[in-house]
């Protein structure tokens, strides 16, 4: 056992973890790009043992890593340099529950897909869900502000989060908000620690406020011949639905989707596809979303399309979304996550096709995204003739340019991935020199030492 | 040629059911109602043979309440011509329904009668054979291959242990198995075309049969709740357990 873990195994017995396993396990997230190497993993079970944890780690001035669900896309939650892995699975319980309030209480490893069903269990519905919330833990969603596919009508994570319990770098226990809806009592430090990548502090306990169930969710896939032309879908749809997602795919995405074996929703074949969620509450909604088809298809915005008729299809047809990453994921593709506003979206996309088709004309780009808020995904796939390790240094100059164009039109670099170590170096794209010095500021008055999530989302060098 | 298809509105596929706190039933409030998922590939398989140029008229039916139009303007949005409710609002039960698809049968003359093998909500798989004893017609049940020539309807049926392939004379009833086809999605512009499709509504009276139940449901229970598993510590406690407390080695 190395002296590190030696410091903590008093504390927490055989819930400090040193074996090979664990520490493999515990000090990396999706990203697989820098080897985990933590000194230890430790496993926490009341609020004490992490404000001892964090205290004990001041003393020795030890880098402290939050890990949840570790499906993070941006190395948040990586210990690669020595760090000791704070994991949240053992605080996994559902505290409390209001009928009345329509709150719950959660313990932050409480696993995303378990609040949603817990949810369910009561009638109600926690709206923020995304591809792996079947593993993501809810402290994690705080910590990077988690979006997903419903933002369009219920927005971030945050916008969910009514209170939070949080153990400072300082090792305070602070109770931000404590669940209410309303408090103008000054600096709301909940904000604050939400998409705060754990560099600050950690959080040991949320509240949450549910929603009520959405009835009939119908789903629809749309096919149109050109961008400028989604746009207008998107727009008249919104004009009248409170649309509950709207995402688009291009035919590329589609033509990589449907070789994965997705069935196909039409024979009409288009350059853009999207697909509408709405809740399909009555006949006069139905009739509503059936004269916008019209209307659409009239303007020459829209060249086929279908309806879910079940359930069963809905999850169909959103399988035809959901499935790219997997089917694309042979052809080790560069991923980017960016926004912005949502009328700038075509001359932006517009732009970035210019860019890397003028300069790598065999990358081939495959969108798909939000679009609803903003939010693309930009995939390119590694041309086969291409060795790994060149795909990704051309990629390197993609990145730059494709930031240049994010900071040119207000974007941002990280939509809902968060910055991690990942995206650290390009954070400068998205916030200015005035912005990040702030930032360090902020971190230094709650985690005077550094030692919460070091090396994530900013650097110090430059405060202390 | 035309073939008559009866299908059924049922709670969706993939609601969670809840049983009512008074145990008189399923809880069906708010709750998503869609075409039953063996209906939709008799529909389908409907709309392929008419696709093939062997069937010109496709007639959808269903028994239910007012709702059920709903499954029917489905039906002909998939490709169905025109369709027919027969309007109640008793829970009918197979050998009702069967009785009143026999008078269908016997007013619109089908060559065909295509129908799901079993309904997902009675699970009773019990309509489509008694409608062949009634009609005194040939029936081809569970198909996972259906092809019509020269008369006669070729069934290819899964049972247990493989295939069989019967052969059966026009008119004939044939219900459809899981394996026959994969239905498609109902276009937009179909289902705006099927707004404009006849859709008759008749009474049961006017079929001369009535749907008032003889079976009367007393308790409607949840299955038992599954314990909560245990973790053992060694190969020889799970053995232990296996042969001493669940005695299944």
């Amino acid at each position: 056992m190395s002296d590190t873990a030696a410091l903590f195994q008093p504390l927490l017995g055989n819930r400090c973890l040193t074996d090979a396993e664990s520490c493999q396990r515990y000090g990396v997230d999706w990203t697989k790009v820098w080897a985990p190497a933590p000194s230890a993993v430790l496993l926490p079970e009341t609020i004490e043992e992490v404000q001892a944890i964090v205290r004990l780690a001041n003393q020795h001035r030890i880098a402290l890593v939050p890990s949840g669900g570790r499906t993070g896309l941006s190395a948040g939650a990586v210990a690669a340099d020595g760090e000791v892995v704070v994991a949240f699975d053992r605080m996994n319980k559902v505290l409390a529950f209001s009928e009345f309030d329509r709150a719950v209480t959660v313990q932050p490893g409480v696993v995303t897909q378990q609040l949603q069903e817990f949810a369910e269990e009561k009638n109600l519905f926690y709206p923020v869900d995304f591809a792996s919330a079947g593993s993501s833990q809810i402290g994690g969603n705080i910590g990077t502000n988690a979006g997903g596919i419903k933002v369009i009508r219920y927005g971030m994570t945050r916008d969910w989060i009514t209170g939070l319990k949080v153990v400072t770098g300082k090792g305070d226990l602070l109770e931000l908000n404590k669940g209410l809806v309303k408090n103008a009592t000054g600096y709301d430090f909940r904000h604050l620690f939400i998409g705060s990548e754990g560099t600050l502090g950690f959080v040991v306990e949320a509240d949450i406020q549910l929603a009520r169930q959405p009835q009939n969710l119908t789903v629809l896939v749309l096919g149109a011949p050109g961008f400028s032309e989604v746009m207008n879908v998107l727009h008249a749809f919104q004009n009248k639905l409170d649309l509950t997602a709207f995402e688009f795919f291009s035919d590329k995405a589609m033509a990589h989707v449907l070789a994965h074996g997705v069935p196909k929703p039409f024979e009409t074949e288009s350059q853009y596809y999207c697909l509408l969620e709405f809740e399909g509450v009555s006949e006069d909604v139905m009739n509503d979303a059936m004269a916008l088809f019209e209307q659409c298809v009239e303007n020459g915005w829209v060249e086929d399309g279908v309806m879910s008729q079940s359930i069963q299809q809905a999850e169909q047809l959103w399988q035809l979304r959901e499935r790219i990453s997997e089917s694309i994921s042979v052809y080790t593709p560069y991923k980017n996550d960016i926004s912005v506003t949502v009328s700038k979206v075509p001359k932006f996309v517009e732009e970035v096709d210019a860019i890397v088709q003028n300069n790598y004309p065999d990358f081939e780009i495959v969108w798909f995204g939000h679009i609803g808020d903003g939010n693309m995904h930009l995939n390119i796939l590694k041309p086969d003739a291409l060795a790994k390790e060149e795909f990704f240094s051309q990629c390197n100059n993609v990145s730059k340019w494709v930031f240049e164009i994010v900071q040119k039109y207000n974007g941002s670099i990280s939509a809902e991935h968060g910055v991690g170590r990942t995206k650290k170096p390009y954070l400068h794209y998205s916030r200015s020199a005035d912005e990040i010095a702030y930032m360090q500021a902020v971190k230094a008055v709650f985690d005077p030492n550094n030692i919460m999530n070091p090396g994530k989302l900013i650097d110090m060098e430059s405060h202390s | 040629m035309k073939v008559l298809v009866p299908i059924k509105r049922v709670v969706d596929y993939n609601v969670k059911v809840r049983v009512k706190a008074d145990n008189s039933g399923v809880d069906l409030a708010n709750v998503k109602m869609a075409m039953n998922p063996f209906c939709e590939i008799a529909v389908e398989e409907a709309v392929r043979l008419k696709e093939k140029g062997v069937v010109t008229e496709i007639i959808a039916v269903t028994i239910g309440n007012k709702a059920a139009q709903e499954q029917l303007r489905t039906a002909m949005a998939l490709g169905a011509d025109r369709s027919i409710l027969v309007e109640t609002e008793e829970d009918a039960q197979p050998l009702a329904i069967a009785k009143a698809l026999k008078a269908l049968v016997d007013k619109e003359s089908p060559d065909l009668v295509i129908l799901g093998k079993q309904a997902i909500d009675g699970d009773n798989s019990q309509t489509g054979q008694m409608l062949a004893a009634l009609a005194g017609m040939p029936q081809g049940t569970f198909a996972s291959e259906v092809n019509v020539a020269d008369g006669k309807v070729k069934v290819t049926r899964e049972i247990d242990g493989g295939l069989q392939t019967v052969e059966l004379s026009l008119p004939a009833v044939v219900t459809t198995d899981l394996r026959l086809n994969e239905p498609r999605y109902a276009s937009l512009p179909n289902i705006m075309k099927a707004k404009k499709k006849p859709l008759e509504v008749i009474s049961a009276a006017d079929l001369g049969v009535s749907f008032a139940s003889s079976t009367k449901t007393l308790k409607v229970e949840p299955p038992a709740e599954r314990s909560a598993g245990i973790k053992v510590a060694s190969v020889a406690e799970l053995v232990e357990k296996l042969k001493n407390e669940a005695k299944v080695i």
